[in-house]
Order: C-alpha cells, then sequence, then structure tokens
C-alpha cells in the first residue's frame, strides 16, 4: 500500500509537467492540425536553455525557468513563420515531412551544441526529500508541480477569458466561420504554436533539474505528447490535463509493478490501444460534421 | 526509360564487382542496396498509396530478427519445466520466413489502418515501430536484447554434401543484393502498372471517388501493406545474414526517417524515386565522412528535405523528367495541341 | 405513394429516411421512389437536404435503419464500394476526378469493378493481364467517345476546362456501370449550350437501360428532361410529380419565392443571354 501512494505520488509530480507537454500539442495539433514532429525538440531546448543560464552563465535558477520559456516561445514562432506559414494549403505529407526534417537538423543541432555527454542542471533547492509518513518526495519535484499547476492555470485562463484565446477555439471549432468573422487565421497559428511550443519548453524547463540532460530526451517527451493527445481527444484542455496524470500514473505503475524495461512503452501502448478502441479519446469534443 | 537504357543499365551494375575492387566501395553499395529495397517497398505504401506510415523500419527489422532467429535455432522458456526448443533451419528458409512473418504484421498495419486514418495513421505506425524495438530490447530470451544475435549463418546456395558456395564475402551478397533488388523493382513495377495500381493511386488522389466507383479501400490498403512489408522483410532479411549481428537498434526512428528521406527527395510515387534517392543517402554519408560528423551530415539532410519539399516537392525524379521534357519539345502527356480554331464543343462528337 | 404514370417498377425505394446532425436536423423522415428506367429529378432551395439524400443513398452518411432500399436490398450501413457494387454510382457536387492521371487513366479506375485479374497473375506477367488491359483501354475509349471527350484522352483530369471535366465525371460514373446513377448538379456552371448537349446525352444514357437520379438547380434542365420531379424544402418533400405538375404547384412557387425568387429571375436572364 504504501509503494502504491508512492507510486501515486510519483505520478502526480510528474503528471503535471507531462499536462503542460500534452496541452501544447494538443492546441497544435487540434487548431492546426499539423504533427508537430518538433514539440520534442522545444522540450530538449528548453532543457537545454536552463542548463546554458545557470550552468555555463550561473544565472539564477527562476530566471533561467523563465527565459527558457520565452525562448521556447519566441523559437515556436520563428518555426511557424519561416517553415509552415507557406505551406498553408499544401497536403498533410508535405507539412509532416518538413516537421520531421526540421525535428532532425534541431535534435542534430543540439547535439553538435551540447555533444551527447549527460549534464544535470543544479538546483536551489534542498537534496533531502520532503518525508511525509509513508511517503517522501524531493522539494524539487514539489516545485516542478506547483509551476506546472501554475502554467496550466494560466493556459487555460488564457484560452478562455482572453480575445486570443476566444480566436483559437473558434478556429479550432470552425476556421471558415472563424475567418468570416475577421479572425486574422496567421496570427491565430503563429500564436498556438508559439504557446504549445512555450509549453514544451516549460515541461523541458522544468524537468531539466530532476533528470539529465542529453539531445535525445525529446524523442520521448514528444512520443509521449502524442499519446496524451490521442487519450485526451484531439483539442480538449481538459482531456490533455487528464491524459496527462492519467499517462505519468500508468507509466508509474507499470515500471514499478511489471517492468521498468517498458516504461517508456507504456505510452505507446496507451495510444494503439485507445485508437483502435476509442479513436476520438476519452474526452474527445464533438467535432462538426461538415 | 527505353530497354535499350535498362539492359545497359544492367549490364553496368551486374559488371560493377568484376572491376571495383575496392571492398568497401563494394560494401557501401551492398548497404545502400538493402536500404533502396526497402525505400522501394516503402514508396509503395508512401507514395503510390498515399499513406503516411513511418514505422517502416518495423518491417525491416521483424524480417530480419526472423530470419536470424529461424536460422540460428532458438528455445523459449514457456515454463519452469517447458522450454519451446525450435531448431536451426536453412538460411533460405530462414529468409522466406522472415519475408511471410513481415508480411503478416503489414496485414494487421493494413487493417489497423482503415480505421485510423490520417495524422493519427502516422501516430499509430511510429508507436507500432517503437512497441517492437521495446520489446526486441526487452524480451532477452528471445532476442538477446541489447547483447545482439550474432553469428548468424551467411547464404548459401548449392546442394549440402556436393558443393556450396558460402555467401561469406562481398561480391556474392553484392550479386545477391542486386537480383532481389531487380526482383523487387519488377514485383512493384508490375503491381503499380496494373488495375491494382491504378487503384491505390485513385485512392491517394480521391478516395471517396475511388470508393463511389467500387474501389474496396480496406482490402486494398492492406493488400499494398502486405506487399510493402514483406519486401521490406526481405531487405531485412538480406541486410541480416550479410552483416551477420542483429541488435534492437535496428529498429530506431531514424532509419525509418532515412528510408523516408530517400522516397521524398528521390519522388514518392514514381519507380526510380526510390532508387535514386537511395542512391544518393546511400553514398552521400561517405563522400561527407571526411568533412563532417555524423550530427553535422544529419543536420545537412534535414536542412535538405526541408528545401526540396519546398523547392522540388515531388522529389527528384520527377522534377528531371518534366525538365527533359521541356527541353525535347514539349513532347508527352499533358501536349495535346488545341486546334486553331474554335475550342471543342461538347456534344459536337455525336456518338 | 408517388405518381407512376408508365407503370414502371421501383428500383430505388426511400422510405422515412431522417437524419440528423447533433441537434440540426437535415432531412425529416423523406419517402420517395424512382422507378426503373425514368430520369427523376430532387430539386429544392440550397440546404433542402439533396446532397445529404445522394450522401445517404450512396453510403458517405450513414443512416440508420432500413430506410434505403435498391430493387429490394437495403442500403443502409453498406461502404459507398459495396454500394456500386450493386450498381449505384454517383457523381459529386464539387468536381471530382483524378487530377494527376490522364483522361483515359480516369475512366479506366471507373472500369475497375468490372476488371478480374488476380494479383498473382499480376505479378507473374500472365498473358491475360495484358489482354484486359487492352481490353480495358478499348473500352474506356469507346466511353470517351460517347461523351466527347476522346480529343482529351491524354491530357491529364486535371488540366481539362471546366466543361469537360464535368463530362469526365459522368464518363467515370458510366464506366463502373451502373444501373442507377446519382447526379449531383452536374451542369451546374456550365454555358446554355453545354447545358443542351449534356440533356442530350442524358436522354442517350437513358435509353441505354440506366435509371437518372437527378440533383439540380437549372430548371430549365429540370424540366426539359425529367419524367419525375420531387421537391425539398428543410429537410421535407413538399411536393412530387411531372415537371408541369410541379411547375403549377403553388407550395413550390412559395418556397422558391421564400428562399430567392432572384434565382428563378437569373435563370430567365441568362436563358435570355444564350
Amino acid at each position: 500500500m504504501d509503494q502504491f501512494l508512492q507510486h501515486l505520488l510519483n505520478a502526480t509530480m510528474l503528471g503535471g509537467t507531462y499536462a503542460l507537454l500534452g496541452i501544447g500539442l494538443t492546441l497544435i495539433f487540434g487548431i492546426m492540425r499539423v504533427v508537430n514532429f518538433t514539440h520534442g525538440e522545444l522540450y530538449t531546448f528548453g532543457a537545454y536553455m536552463v542548463f546554458f543560464f545557470t550552468m555555463t552563465l550561473s544565472a539564477n535558477f527562476f530566471l533561467a525557468l523563465v527565459f527558457a520559456m520565452v525562448l521556447g516561445i519566441a523559437l515556436g514562432a520563428a518555426i511557424e513563420f519561416v517553415l509552415l506559414r507557406r505551406l498553408r494549403g499544401a497536403s498533410i505529407d508535405t507539412t509532416m515531412l518538413v516537421m520531421i526534417g526540421a525535428w532532425i537538423a534541431m535534435q542534430n543541432a543540439e547535439q553538435l551544441a551540447w555533444t551527447g555527454v549527460a549534464k544535470s542542471v543544479n538546483h536551489p533547492f534542498p537534496v533531502d526529500p520532503l518525508v511525509l509518513g509513508p511517503v517522501s518526495v524531493s522539494w524539487i519535484r514539489i516545485f516542478v508541480f506547483c509551476v506546472a499547476v501554475l502554467l496550466i492555470v494560466g493556459t487555460h485562463l488564457l484560452i478562455h477569458r482572453t480575445r486570443l484565446g476566444k480566436a483559437m477555439r473558434s478556429t479550432f471549432q470552425d476556421r471558415e466561420t472563424a475567418a468570416l468573422m475577421g479572425v486574422n487565421i496567421d496570427a491565430i497559428h503563429t500564436a498556438t504554436f508559439a504557446l504549445g511550443s512555450g509549453l514544451a519548453a516549460a515541461a523541458g524547463a522544468l524537468l531539466g533539474p530532476v533528470f539529465v540532460l542529453v539531445p535525445g530526451m525529446g524523442d520521448m517527451a514528444a512520443l509521449k505528447s502524442f499519446a496524451i493527445v490521442i487519450l485526451g481527444g484531439l483539442g480538449s484542455f481538459m482531456g490533455a490535463t487528464l491524459g496527462g496524470f492519467l499517462l505519468a500514473l500508468v507509466e508509474e505503475l507499470g515500471a514499478g509493478y511489471i517492468s521498468s524495461g517498458y516504461r517508456d512503452g507504456m505510452g505507446f501502448l496507451i495510444i494503439i490501444v485507445v485508437l483502435i478502441f476509442k479513436p476520438t479519446g476519452l474526452f474527445a469534443r464533438k467535432e462538426r460534421i461538415g | 526509360m527505353n530497354r535499350w537504357a535498362t539492359w545497359l543499365w544492367l549490364v553496368f551494375l551486374f559488371s560493377i564487382p568484376l572491376w571495383m575492387t575496392n571492398q568497401y566501395y563494394l560494401h557501401i553499395l551492398i548497404i545502400a542496396g538493402i536500404f533502396i529495397i526497402a525505400a522501394m517497398s516503402l514508396n509503395l505504401l508512401l507514395g503510390y498509396t498515399g499513406q503516411l506510415s513511418l514505422g517502416h523500419v518495423a518491417f525491416f527489422g521483424i524480417g530480419g530478427y526472423t530470419s536470424a532467429l529461424v536460422s540460428l535455432g532458438f528455445d523459449l522458456e514457456l515454463t519452469d519445466r517447458y522450454s519451446f526448443v525450435f531448431p536451426a533451419q536453412p538460411v533460405w528458409i530462414a529468409f522466406l520466413a522472415g519475408i511471410v512473418v513481415a508480411g503478416f504484421f503489414g496485414w494487421l498495419i493494413g487493417k489497423i489502418s482503415f480505421k485510423v486514418r490520417g495524422a493519427y495513421f502516422v501516430i499509430v505506425t511510429i508507436s507500432f515501430a517503437e512497441v517492437v524495438r521495446l520489446v526486441a530490447l526487452n524480451w532477452i530470451d528471445l532476442t538477446e536484447g541489447p547483447m545482439a544475435l550474432n553469428n548468424i549463418p551467411p547464404f548459401t546456395l548449392g546442394v549440402p554434401g556436393l558443393w556450396e558456395l558460402t555467401f561469406l564475402r562481398k561480391i556474392p551478397n553484392y550479386y545477391l543484393v542486386l537480383v532481389t533488388c531487380i526482383l523487387s523493382y519488377v514485383v512493384i513495377a508490375r503491381l503499380v502498372g496494373s488495375r491494382l495500381g491504378r487503384a491505390m493511386i485513385a485512392l491517394r488522389e480521391n478516395e471517396p471517388l475511388a470508393t463511389s466507383v467500387g474501389v474496396d479501400v480496406t482490402r486494398l490498403l492492406v493488400l499494398a501493406a502486405v506487399v510493402s512489408a514483406a519486401i521490406a522483410g526481405a531487405a531485412g532479411g538480406l541486410y541480416t545474414h550479410y552483416i551477420r549481428i542483429i541488435d534492437p537498434d535496428v529498429f530506431m526512428f531514424i532509419y525509418t526517417v532515412t528510408m523516408v528521406i530517400m522516397v521524398v527527395t528521390g519522388g514518392k510515387g514514381t519507380l526510380a524515386g526510390p532508387i535514386v534517392g537511395g542512391l544518393i543517402f546511400g553514398i552521400l554519408p561517405e563522400v561527407l565522412r571526411e568533412v563532417a560528423s555524423p550530427e553535422m551530415q544529419w543536420v545537412i539532410y534535414g536542412l535538405l528535405m526541408i528545401v526540396i519539399v519546398y523547392f522540388l516537392p515531388d522529389g527528384i525524379v520527377p522534377a528531371l523528367s518534366s525538365w527533359w521534357k521541356g527541353r525535347s519539345g514539349g513532347g508527352g502527356a499533358g501536349a495535346a495541341a488545341p486546334g486553331p480554331g474554335a475550342p471543342p464543343k461538347i456534344g459536337e462528337e455525336r456518338a | 405513394m408517388s405518381a407512376n404514370p408508365s407503370n414502371r417498377q421501383v428500383v430505388l425505394e426511400i422510405d422515412r429516411l431522417a437524419i440528423s446532425f447533433g441537434g440540426l436536423v437535415a432531412l425529416a423522415s423523406v419517402s420517395f421512389d424512382v422507378h426503373e428506367g425514368e430520369i427523376a429529378s430532387l430539386i429544392g432551395p440550397n440546404g433542402a437536404g439533396k446532397t445529404t439524400a445522394f450522401n445517404a443513398i450512396t453510403g458517405f452518411l450513414t443512416a440508420s435503419g432500413d430506410s434505403i432500399r435498391y430493387r429490394g436490398k437495403t442500403l443502409n450501413g453498406l461502404r459507398p464500394n459495396q454500394i456500386a457494387d450493386l450498381g449505384v454510382v454517383r457523381t459529386f457536387q464539387k468536381t471530382s476526378v483524378f487530377a494527376a492521371d490522364t483522361v483515359t487513366d480516369n475512366v479506366m479506375i471507373g472500369l475497375h469493378r468490372h476488371a478480374g485479374a488476380r494479383l498473382w497473375e499480376i505479378l507473374l506477367a500472365r498473358p491475360r493481364v495484358r489482354d484486359e488491359e487492352i481490353r480495358l483501354r478499348a473500352q474506356a475509349g469507346e466511353i470517351l467517345d460517347m461523351m466527347g471527350l476522346s480529343a482529351h484522352a491524354e491530357e491529364l483530369g486535371g488540366a481539362l476546362p471546366y466543361g469537360e471535366q464535368r463530362l469526365l465525371e459522368v464518363a467515370i460514373a458510366l464506366a463502373a456501370k451502373p444501373s442507377l446513377l446519382l447526379l449531383d448538379e452536374p451542369v451546374s456552371g456550365m454555358n446554355p449550350s453545354e447545358t443542351a448537349s449534356f440533356m442530350a446525352m442524358l436522354g442517350r444514357i437513358r435509353a441505354s437501360g440506366i435509371t437518372i437520379l437527378l440533383v439540380e438547380h437549372d430548371m430549365r434542365m429540370v424540366m426539359g428532361v425529367s419524367d419525375r420531379v420531387i421537391v425539398l424544402n428543410q429537410g421535407a418533400i413538399i411536393a412530387e410529380g411531372t415537371p408541369e405538375e410541379i411547375q403549377r404547384n403553388p407550395e413550390v412557387i412559395r418556397a422558391y419565392l421564400g428562399h430567392g425568387a432572384g434565382k428563378r429571375g437569373a435563370d430567365k436572364r441568362e436563358a435570355g443571354r444564350a
């Protein structure tokens, strides 16, 4: 029972960042219908930026986190503007192939810049975990969880309480009508991609101090993001959030009770199972029949 | 390409080992050849049928592992007391087994793809390949996991006891790969030029229209997937008995990406495309080896892919062929000369 | 149930077909029949549900129950290619051809159902395969002749002028050898002389034994070519009968006046311009 509680706690701590990844991708995938292969690379980028600021520039840890996220937003906007803009009408194959090209280029550029040697980021929190009866949790994880929740809430407010969010939602529901009503679809696309990328970068920045940094770390993050989006239903904010926690839970329990080797595989199994049995996901919004 | 050119080309290819003494170059060609076979098979699914299958390396690896395991023999501890023992089989049988098993998984993917289309299908296929990789990595009992299966027997030709040729050296393997390549090409060319191929292309171009005239989408997708997977499995088998060692890294996504790059830059939906792409990306790494690190190369490939998708969206082969047609003065399809007078009127030609 | 002047046999029965999307009712319990060898037209203002009906009949939309029957066989729940196998083929409202294939290849795809070469025969390049290809190509040529498209045989489908593309659509559908042909606004965008030729061709198609169900806005064509007209408005049938009966029907006039007298006026002006 204690073990189970520990797993539950670990899953909750991790689930917050997974939710960030999922929300970021569901926005991009949902509004732009782009299979964003660079999502994982933004995650990696966020982590390496924190590394760069704290370890190389010796900047303040919290400031580094903020910078990493802001740079992630900027990079996302740049990718959308440079690569995706002119592919607006193109087939899904073309867009996907361009994204794959960008993903390869980015990951290897990161490899060139930071080498493949695993790096770690120092953080200002005490190393000894906080012990709460039968379970324990490290301070950094608590911090990460809190920031993740803040970001989730912030994004939710952005989407539901601001004009930008309203424009994004209407573009998701019915692109043509939104355009007719005066929504600048180009700008929305850039904003969406930037926001989604920023969230991925934030996830990376937050998890960087928790795990080690290697250039390939984004791949798993990307695939888990897709698993979360599919689990939660395309375009569903709530679905992505809950999906993130659910995936973390399935991973923790799977690693704990079945085999840790298959831990990362849990995400894939979820993808396959959900797509076969309930392709619209657990919390899918109703799509309008055109 | 007309028949003379084809024959010349074939003679040239068959003659290579006779004058290319550098074994290393021969090795490059063999590996490129294996990749070309895999790329051609991917082209059938991706280029002709328009299905974005990004898990293709799974079929390659499954073919390779199956062939390796069947030729080595294996035993599985099913319970504490009972082990399932599979005795080693001759390599040709193993090779065929690899093709059949890969084809079976192709059938599975084909069936699933009907339910799950578009971007979701891409994700399913990627996930499938990753799951297979994790299984290969973790099911150590069967696959030796990261320790790899080694000492895989090479191909042998001949009658045991009387005369045998063992494909240990590069030259026999080169010919084996070349012949398989040609066979695969012929299979794909015949399929694509037939009514089934027309239907596949119709599916890719305009699925509602195709289905409205009776094209059975599921059956066609499954067919394309099975043939595609089987050929990829053959490539995997060739690889495994040439390199004679196989480990779970063979399932890495980067190899699927390599195949996709070959098909897309060469020209998806054309017969020559994957060959051109395969040659370029099989040989380019060697050319760049001195000048750029592997990472740098990949950055270049990634950028190259983006550039080609932008400027030559159909790939190199179609671009070359329309440039060629343009130079020869506008022959070929699409150049029906309009009459000097009024445009043809509908209904003026009576039945 | 419906006017049947020549006592022909009913081939297509629509029996209380109802379709809604979410809360929106597209078709509200619609019933009508189509008889062997006739040309029936489905007309009505935009949004009346005509294309929805087509989609349901040909399997692009699934309607529950057993509200659609062709020659006694229930079509509900079947996939479009299965429905095509039963002889029911449609064209689409938005121009739909295989743009990157030649015109001949377009038609040959339509002939897909009637080609029998098996996979193994293809792979082994049996002579039967080549013979069949030659036969198919000849058939495609005949169809193109009939539609007046022979001059364009080797052009790409996407490169054809608009009017020819619409003809190509019909050619592809005919290649599938339907017994019931559903045409969705086949002459929209055509000029009056093209429309007149098309009407003549419809007559020829009907003469070859094919039943035709038409959705159209062009009243001249509808009244000139149809044996029977069925009028839909807001998802329900408001009138049914011969063209003459329909033209005099006050409900119909009201529906059209209410939704766009301007359209009929525009049609008249267009006719004047011919």
